[in-house]
């Protein structure tokens, strides 16, 4: 469930898809941000915006040339300086070798490491989580759909 | 929508459970815990605390029937999880494109 999933096909080798994901300058090339990765199992990454956004992350899963996995750090820094939550989440990137290439899956869900939710409730507590009031409820067959996808 | 709101969205939606508990909620309307439970395969009091979790998350709201609570599925938080889904989606999307462009091009290649 709440799982997004992507994947291309790319025409080279993995052992030449594999640097474009994992080399810090290589990566800055496609990702939208400024990457600073340290692609070890434990390794941190930085990843500032050009709005000044910076989120951080810690990687998971290295297999050369296969495996990449790393889950992002429950809170962003805004270019004002505020620590701001965000839903926490774990990237696995994957190449695999076909005939015509390397393709490329990710896969983003969210990341439920004990006690994140917990910490990340508290931080948000004081209004925030007041539920809203809606109109009736209908129509959420195919949203259903879509999660549970 | 709120990033903190749609973690405690997918948190709540991550228990099997409780995507049940929405479900039901979303096939019969509103009811009690008691009559969720009927239809369920767990008790009364385990039903309890998923809906708990998910009126936490905004998901559901209830309103007083009698002794027991009245629960109601909450749409606009389920379309906002899953527009944030398509949103990231998209992003990985155009990320990947230009990942395969960036390997494809003559100066990257060594």
């Amino acid at each position: 469930m709440a799982t997004v999933e992507r994947e291309i096909t790319i025409e080279a080798p993995p052992a030449e898809v594999w640097p474009a994901v994992t080399h810090s300058d290589r990566v800055s090339e496609w990702f939208g941000a400024q990457v600073e990765l340290d692609p070890r199992p434990g390794g941190h990454g930085v990843f500032r915006w050009s709005d000044g956004t910076e989120r951080r992350a810690v990687v998971e899963q290295v297999e050369p040339e296969h495996k990449l996995s790393f889950r992002w750090l429950p809170f962003q820094r805004t270019a004002e300086g505020d620590l701001e939550p965000i839903p926490s989440t774990r990237v696995e990137i994957t190449l695999d070798e076909i005939p015509e290439g390397t393709r490329v899956r990710v896969v983003e869900q969210p990341a439920f490491a004990p006690g994140m939710t917990t910490i990340h409730t508290r931080a948000v507590a004081g209004g925030a989580l007041t539920p809203r009031r809606t109109a009736r409820p209908r129509a959420s067959g195919p949203v259903l759909a879509a999660i549970d996808a | 929508m709120r990033p903190d709101r749609t973690d405690l969205i997918f948190s709540a939606l991550a228990d099997p459970t409780r995507r049940q508990v929405i479900r039901a909620l979303s096939e019969q309307g509103p009811a009690t815990a008691t009559g969720l439970a009927a239809n369920l395969p767990v008790t009364r009091q385990a039903v309890t605390k998923h809906l708990s979790a998910l009126a936490n998350a905004g998901l559901v709201t209830s309103s007083r029937r009698g002794r027991e609570k009245l629960y109601q599925i909450s749409p606009r938080p389920l379309t906002d999880a899953v527009s944030w889904m398509a949103a990231l989606g998209a992003r990985w999307d155009d990320r990947l494109a230009a990942l395969r462009d960036h390997v494809a091009t003559p100066k990257r290649r060594r």
